[in-house]
């Protein structure tokens, strides 16, 4: 798969994107990424996994701790991916819009 | 577009100040800034039922058919480009008497995507409004969280 698609199925859940909602507060322990969750730690490290292999988290050894922090570059792919089109629609849309207000109103002042 | 596969769509709505009959013929007008076509390198732009459209923008080519083409209420094609990874995408407009003026609603659907629930645009639109703001140093407290979203869990 490529990026993007690992990026697509790892923010496809719910739990994976409260863990980067989390993340993006900044670095944290694995216990401490485990705890608002109601679910097996198992269950947690699988959704880790996902998100590391997306890229979209790295884990750094800092002493004794495994400290697993949010790597943004690959969302803003994906942001700049889906904007793509909301961005091209929009920005056609309002100038057709506008092109049809300023007939109305050149209309109008001849009036 | 493959059957089962999970896509992407977009709506758009605008109202615009002229009657549905107007507002269609300046959709298909290459003339009238804000169409598609209206900026383009090259362009070969066939408005009928079956006729193609091929317009190239920024070194970005872009292809489609025309499947419905019905005055004064919709227009329906087919889209294809880079950002479409070869599969065929719909873009459908359609024109509503709003008063003196037209309500215009675009949907752009098929678009590729591979993630499950990407098709709830409200979760889309949550989660990239949460990043904008977290990468533009808001705070992404402030965008609130779908309800649907831990239903699906």
């Amino acid at each position: 798969m490529d990026q993007l698609t690992d990026v697509l199925a790892a923010i496809s859940h719910p739990t994976r994107r409260a863990i980067i909602d989390q993340l993006s507060k900044g670095p944290a322990r694995f216990l401490d990424v485990a705890k608002p969750f109601d679910t097996a730690l198992n269950s947690v490290t699988k959704h880790l996994k996902l998100l590391e292999r997306a890229g979209l988290i790295e884990r750094r050894k800092q002493g004794r701790e495994v400290l697993i922090s949010l790597k943004g570059k690959p969302l803003q792919e994906v942001a700049g991916w889906v904007h793509e089109y909301e961005r091209f629609w929009n920005e056609n849309l309002d100038k057709f819009e506008r092109h049809f207000r300023d007939k109305k109103e050149k209309k109008e002042r001849k009036k | 577009m493959k059957k089962g596969k999970k896509t992407l769509e977009l709506k758009f709505e605008r109202v615009i100040p002229a009657p549905p009959g107007e507002v269609f013929d300046g959709w298909l007008d290459p003339k009238t800034p804000g169409t598609p076509w209206n900026e383009n390198d090259d362009l070969i732009l066939q408005p009928k039922k079956g006729g193609l459209f091929y317009w190239l923008i920024r070194g970005t080519s872009h292809y489609g058919r025309f499947t419905k083409v019905q005055r004064p209420a919709v227009i329906q094609n087919s889209w294809m480009s880079r950002y479409t990874e070869g599969e065929e995408s719909m873009v459908t407009v359609t024109f509503r008497k709003k008063g003196k003026d037209t309500l215009m609603r675009l949907v752009h659907t098929g678009l590729p995507n591979n993630q499950s629930g990407m098709a709830h645009q409200a979760g889309w639109n949550y989660f990239l409004d949460k990043l904008t703001q977290t990468f533009s140093g808001g705070s992404p407290r402030s965008v609130k969280e779908p309800k649907d979203w831990r239903k699906r869990k």
